[in-house]
């Protein structure tokens, strides 16, 4: 069995679970991000939302329910997380824009309004995109993107197709990466007779360097351009992803990927090692100290039986609100089904209650009482969550 | 876990390096789990398009619910190939190794002949690219000068083909590596590990050599050595595919103590450099690219030889793990497979070159060829950066071999001093 020493090993590679990582390793901390596989931020639009559900996100967490992780983390940590993570952003060439005091509205593939806080910088001229003419451009054979779900709903719209002489969001992403295709489709758009506007694109602007992209058609055009998020595969998904994961690679991290963990060690009140099950043997990590951010249901870090559900890792105390019967609302489309307020309850120091374990945080959307569908907050929770955990354990380790 | 664990939610599909270039090819959620549903035994194969395949694994590590895409690909790819005629390169590549074999046998005139327009010519009506060129073949390989070395730790070195036939010199300094940390080095005879067999549709040969180099291996597992090898893909299929598609008896426990060789040296190399109170295994001044092989990530061990950069003094790297190469040991040889090679080898080479780093370092040898190709520059294995290091190092073995001591008591013989 291989065997690797760390000073923390974090479980889960999400957004939380990278965030954490991310800070820890930047301390210096020999850090190690364990993961089952790719998370559900590759499936992900790319948008931070932050608090979707109040018009000031701001202001809306003092309005949150006292248990709720981001009242756990308190405001301004919350605050400084999502600014480091503009950030780091910034850094990794993938800028966001966006006020954390008021929430933005951007265009969906089916003509209806996104309400999220931070946008990737190729989604930043969408926000207010009732006001101006917007010129759809999709592609011939694309798939999952139909344009007239946004003609039918607007009225301020027309569409034209490109061929692109491939048919998916990847494949028409990584034309978007050679400098030459980008020129022969800005050759054609400027073919085209449009009324003053802007144009607006699925999510396909190269997976590389869409700032690139985006300011290449911007000046041969002389028009904004801005992504419409696409159903999976996701680019702007993955690009997040991406640049977290590179980010955590270049501050020197461990990456174990495609390894679920198949048991831990414990000892007086300690996580002293994991192990990992791997697709081929068993390695074992030992730490100093355990970050936990397997994620929910999705994610895997939440497992479902007939009455109770399973924290899938270290078998903690799961908060669940009541008997299943419980668990959901009649109408499946109504935010806010009781099961989502399910997870790990966590103390000031995001460690998880009752265990006695005092090595061990836990963040992101495992965490109980979040309720990520009602209130909106998928990636601003786990980015704030993810920070919070990591500074407490930056505390424990030094 | 099966197809029907999956819940199709395209991670795969993201992950597929084929798919992003190549739009005949549907992608592993469809070719893999969404197509299983439709194949029965009792019926002829109509899914030509699961040959587009190249497994690099990408889409099995990426998923999160631990279904094994690329497995199922495979299969299906394997049965393909038992109902249809397959093309020759396919067998051609599916004999890599007897290839090689007499390649390596009559090295001075092969390499003479391989880079001749008309050799490329008479290849490509084999189905053979032209494009990049055939490694060069050594005819002192290491199956003709190998002897056991060193004193400790017992390990049975598994070297592979490329290392074996091409790389010789690579080969005999990871050998000297092992030694140096405190192993007593076997290399006993072997086979080819089967992977070019089995990506090329002939489960019956990889099965051979899968089973001659099980019992040697299980021979020297049961009188306590551990076995290390270097290339990813080697060590893929030894530990993953042995006990798994290929069903070798005892496979498992051969598994459970095969190594890769930076997961074998780091606790040891640690230790020493503990024991010396030290912190630097040695003095490396690059700045090198490291692109990290597809089969390497499929093997879930991390990325060992990171750990061993770590403790080399002016080395700056950058690691490079989103894209695959696009040669994937003989896919990209294949002229049917030429320009989704060539397109992938592009998109990795201008990673590599963003880097702005003057070298590409890989530990898979197919790597290594594409990306010094398309990247124009370098290419090396870590083996030699570490070697490099170690050598110059605090940790070099200062014992003279006998041959230095005779040369220095005689300095004419070298020309100078000692």
């Amino acid at each position: 069995m291989g065997e690797h020493g760390y000073d923390v090993v974090i479980i889960g590679g999400g957004v939380a679970g990278l965030t954490a990582s991310i800070y820890l390793a930047g301390k210096g901390f020999r850090t190690a991000l364990v993961s089952r596989g790719d998370p559900a931020c590759c499936l992900s639009t790319g948008c931070i939302d932050v608090l979707g559900a109040h018009e000031d996100p701001m202001k809306g967490i003092d309005r949150l329910p006292r248990n709720h992780p981001y009242r756990i983390a308190g405001r301004r940590t919350v605050i400084d997380a999502l600014e480091a993570f503009l950030g780091l952003m910034e850094e990794r060439g993938l800028p966001y824009r966006g006020s954390l005091g008021r929430n933005t509205g951007i265009l969906t593939p089916i003509g209806t309004t996104k309400t999220t806080c931070l946008v990737p910088i190729t989604m930043e001229a969408s926000s207010g995109f009732t006001t101006t003419h917007i010129h759809v451009v999709s592609f011939k054979g694309l798939r999952d993107f139909y344009p007239s779900y946004i003609t039918s709903r607007l009225a301020n719209t027309s569409v034209s197709v490109f061929d692109a002489g491939t048919s998916s969001t990847l494949g028409l992403a990584t034309k978007f990466d050679e400098p030459s295709f980008v020129d022969d489709f800005c050759a054609w758009l400027s073919g085209l007779e449009l009324p003053p506007g802007k144009i607006a694109v699925p999510a396909v602007l190269g997976l590389k360097d869409p700032k690139a992209v985006l300011q290449r058609i911007r000046a041969s055009t002389g028009r904004e351009i801005f992504e419409i998020p696409t159903l999976p595969p996701s680019v702007p998904g993955i690009r997040l992803f991406r640049a977290l994961k590179d980010a955590f690679l270049a501050r020197g991290g461990h990456l174990y990927w495609g390894n679920a963990v198949a048991s831990v060690e414990t000892r007086s009140g300690q996580v002293e090692a994991i192990t990992m099950a791997g697709p081929c043997r068993p390695s074992r990590a030992h730490a100093r100290a355990f970050i936990l951010a397997t994620g929910s249901f999705v994610g895997g870090g939440l497992f479902a039986q007939r009455g109770s559900v399973r924290e899938t890792v270290f078998d903690l105390d799961v908060k669940v609100p009541g008997p299943r019967r419980d668990w959901f609302l009649n109408d499946f489309f109504s935010p806010g089904h009781p099961v989502e307020a399910s997870g790990i309850e966590v103390d000031s120091s995001f460690r998880p209650l009752g265990c006695g374990l005092k090595n061990l945080f836990a963040c992101g959307s495992i965490l109980a009482h979040g309720e990520i569908m009602r209130h909106r907050c998928g990636h601003g929770l786990a980015i704030a969550t993810g920070s919070a955990a990591a500074r407490a354990c930056e505390r424990l380790l030094s | 876990m099966s197809f029907e664990h999956c819940m199709r939610c395209t991670v795969c599909v993201e992950n597929c390096p084929v798919a992003k270039v190549e739009p005949r090819f549907p992608g592993p959620k469809q070719a893999g789990p969404d197509a299983q549903r439709f194949r029965l035994d009792g019926e002829k194969s109509v899914d030509a398009w699961v040959n587009y395949c190249s497994h690099c694994m990408r889409c099995q590590v990426a998923c999160p619910y631990g279904v094994e895409v690329a497995d199922i690909i495979l299969k299906a790819r394997l049965k393909y190939s038992k109902e249809h005629f397959s093309p020759l390169s396919s067998h051609l590549f599916a004999n890599a190794y007897h290839l090689s074999k007499m390649g390596s046998l009559a090295a001075p005139v092969m390499n003479r002949i391989t880079p001749l327009p008309v050799f490329k010519q008479a290849m490509g009506l084999l189905g053979v690219s032209d494009v990049p060129d055939l490694p060069e073949f050594r005819f002192l390989s290491l199956e003709r000068t190998r002897r056991s070395k060193g004193r400790g730790r017992r390990v049975v070195f598994f070297h592979g083909c490329h290392l074996n036939f091409n790389r010789p010199d690579i080969g005999r300094k990871a050998i000297d590596l092992l030694v140096a940390f405190g192993c007593r080095v076997a290399i006993p005879r072997q086979q080819c590990c089967g992977l070019p067999a089995l990506g090329n549709g002939d489960l019956e040969m990889a099965r051979k050599f899968a089973l001659k180099n099980a019992s040697m291996l299980t021979r020297y597992v049961n009188r306590g050595f551990d076995v290390v090898y270097s290339c990813p893909s080697c060590g893929l299929t030894l530990t993953r595919e042995y006990p798994g598609i290929l069903d070798v008896p005892g496979a498992r426990k051969v598994a459970e103590n095969t190594y890769h060789i930076f997961e074998y040296l780091l606790p040891l190399v640690q230790d020493r450099l503990d024991a010396k109170g030290l912190r630097s295994i040695g003095r490396v001044e690059a700045s090198i690219a490291y692109h990290v092989p597809c089969h390497l990530r499929a093997l879930g061990i991390g990325y060992p030889s990171v750990g061993l950069f770590e403790m080399i003094d002016g080395l700056s790297f950058t690691v490079l793990d989103n894209d695959c190469c696009g040669l994937s040991g003989t896919y990209g040889f294949k002229k049917r497979n030429r320009e989704t090679a060539a397109k992938l080898g592009a998109i990795a080479a201008g990673a590599v070159r963003e880097t702005g780093c003057e070298l590409v370092v890989s530990d898979c040898g197919a790597c290594r060829i594409q990306l010094g190709h398309y990247a124009a520059m370098p290419a090396m294995d870590p083996i030699e950066i570490v070697a490099d290091a170690v050598s110059s190092g605090p940790l070099a073995n200062k014992r003279r071999t006998l041959a230095e001591r005779v040369a220095s008591l005689f300095p004419s013989i070298k020309g100078g001093t000692p």
